[in-house]
């Protein structure tokens, strides 16, 4: 692994289907966001999270909900994906706003999916779902369909339909 | 009357306040989402002194159809209907990037004619979101003729889409393991016409706006973006190309043997929104060089992965094979599972980076699927292009911007 020197804080580091990988701790996210951009990774393709309530799979992440960068070095055209697991109990991560741009729509949009408070963010709103929505529509509990559709012609139908729908 | 008029509110969040006009206070304005020119519903809240932007704040979300939550109740091979329809003036792009992605989880790659068909769509598919893209900028901007001209040639597109897939816009035609169907030969003659007509047509698009005064007027000099400001702000496509950094993934992580045709990136320095027309068009004519060799060196062979873990059998085998008999049966009921995973893959749209991060949790359907979405990011960039330019500028800028709110919103 020639392209990660990373002084500190790595918990695991790997390969997975030809892409490569790190995990940090929570606490040092943005030393570690910081140091990957002065080495290079100067393009931030995109952040997300994963939830892996009751995953199937053998090997269990150590928390529930996953964030995932996904980050690029321009010159090399290396990319490399940091990998911070965040426990379900406290949904909190620090901010990168300010050390990539566009993490700052990535951020409220893992809010509104997710319920990850990121601190420090200057405006941690809803962007996708209305602004009075409750919940947090990507987590794996929350359940699929029986939206009330508005402006529908089933619309008080909708309304008066039973809590289980 | 009062010194001050009291607030007027408009909507949750909008005021317009109109104290002491004269005066040269800040105006806040509300801008969609219903406007004809924000290619979709897209809203912004512009802050204004006298005409000069200060603050651009795009609300978006309108179009959310939760496409990704979706996914999740999918299986993976019907994924793909739903992959159609987040950026959709160019669904086959979308489909392969997903495509992509799953057969890298699963270790497969396509043959050689599907590959060559997959280029085949993706640039046809590029070329059409451009003529959309000009053809409704060019109205906004007040270049009326040209969206006729544009949608004349983006017509044919669409009969090519429907005679090779069957559909015209959501083709659902690149899957994980090829592509659905094979291209007739009646798709080839009409690509041939198009791919030798193109070049003239493009030409006519160039005589109507590239030295046209006022086209000129409202675009040069106009949302200027530097080449550190689109690497800073994550810009891709024409955005990034426009300020003058050569940055294609078809070129510099090349997907589906992009690398082994030959063709040139559309660069331009200057940065403002002429700049980014310009990129287009040339885009547009090396969209054409590539469709000329991908026909004339289209492989034979078949168009699917030999696998029937993955694709169902052919009809015929199941009348003799009891095999064959189970594969279909299993692949319909339950699908197939690729091992537990993530993997991200991005591929160029006419818009820029449109990328796929899949997870799997080892089971039929995905765990998570998340698509990166080039309109999400660029629209971010907005802001920084429009402040300081007059409001009627910002038409401009929105336009060459090019994002889809589909796209933006998933």
């Amino acid at each position: 692994m020639t392209a990660l020197k990373l002084t500190q804080g790595v918990l695991a580091h790997g390969v997975i289907a030809g892409a490569e990988w790190v995990s940090v701790p929570r606490e040092r996210i943005r030393e570690t966001l910081t140091e990957l951009k002065s080495q290079g990774y100067e393009s931030y393709v995109f952040m997300t999270c994963v939830d892996h309530l009751a995953t199937p799979t053998v090997e269990k992440p150590p928390e529930r909900l996953e964030l995932v960068y996904q980050l690029r070095n321009m010159k090399t055209h290396r990319e490399l994906r940091v990998r911070v697991f965040v426990p379900e109990d406290d949904p909190r991560a620090p901010s990168a706003h300010d050390i990539y741009a566009p993490a700052n729509w990535d951020e409220r949009e893992t809010w509104d999916m997710f319920g990850i408070r990121f601190e420090g963010h200057p405006d941690l709103s809803r962007i996708l779902m209305p602004d009075d929505w409750v919940g947090h529509p990507l987590r794996r509990d929350f359940p699929v369909g029986g939206e009330p559709v508005d402006f529908s012609e089933d619309h008080e139908v909708w309304r008066t339909a039973p809590p289980e729908a | 009357m009062p010194d001050t008029m009291p607030e007027q509110t408009l909507a949750p969040g909008v005021t317009i306040t109109r104290e002491r006009e004269l005066g040269g206070d800040i105006l806040t304005v509300n801008f969609g989402p219903q406007h004809p020119s924000t290619h979709g519903v897209l809203r912004l809240i512009v802050d204004l002194d006298g005409e000069v932007i200060r603050r651009v704040k795009p609300v978006i979300g309108y179009l959310h159809t939760g496409i990704e939550k979706q996914m999740e109740a999918l299986r993976w091979q019907q994924g793909v209907v739903v992959t159609d329809r987040h950026d959709y003036l160019s669904p086959p792009i979308n489909n392969l990037a997903y495509a992509l992605a799953v057969e890298q989880l699963m270790g497969v790659e396509a043959p050689a004619r599907a590959q060559g068909l997959r280029v085949i769509m993706s640039e046809l598919t590029r070329i059409a979101s451009h003529l959309i893209w000009l053809g409704s900028t060019g109205i906004e901007l007040g270049a009326m003729g040209i969206f006729m001209y544009c949608l004349r040639d983006r017509e044919k597109i669409l009969d090519l889409n429907e005679e090779i897939s069957g559909f015209r816009m959501h083709t659902s035609y690149i899957r994980p393991g090829g592509v659905t169907a094979d291209a007739t030969p009646r798709f080839l003659e009409m690509l041939d016409a198009f791919v030798k007509e193109m070049p003239g047509n493009i030409q006519e698009y160039e005589n109507l706006l590239t030295r046209n005064p006022i086209w000129i007027e409202r675009t040069q000099a106009i949302g200027y973006l530097s080449a550190e400001d689109a690497i800073r702000l994550g810009a891709t496509g024409p955005m990034i190309r426009g300020s003058g950094v050569p940055w294609d993934l078809r070129k510099d992580r090349p997907y589906c043997g992009f690398e082994t045709y030959d063709w040139e990136v559309a660069v331009e320095d200057a940065g403002d929104c002429y700049a980014r027309y310009l990129v287009r068009i040339k885009e547009m004519r090396e969209s054409v060089k590539i469709l000329r060799q991908a026909l004339d060196r289209l492989p034979g062979g078949p168009v699917n992965v030999d696998d029937r873990k993955i694709l169902p059998p052919p009809r015929e085998e199941l009348d003799t094979s009891m095999e064959a008999l189970i594969h279909h049966f299993k692949l319909f009921t339950e699908g197939y599972s690729p091992p537990a995973g993530d993997v991200y893959v991005a591929v160029e749209s006419g818009r820029g980076e449109n990328g796929c991060y899949i997870v799997s949790d080892g089971t039929h359907k995905p765990r998570r699927v998340k698509f990166r979405a080039a309109s999400f990011v660029n629209l971010q960039a907005v802001e920084h292009m429009a402040l300081g330019h007059m409001v009627a500028d910002m038409i401009a800028i929105i336009g060459t911007a090019d994002t889809v709110l589909g796209d933006a919103d998933r």
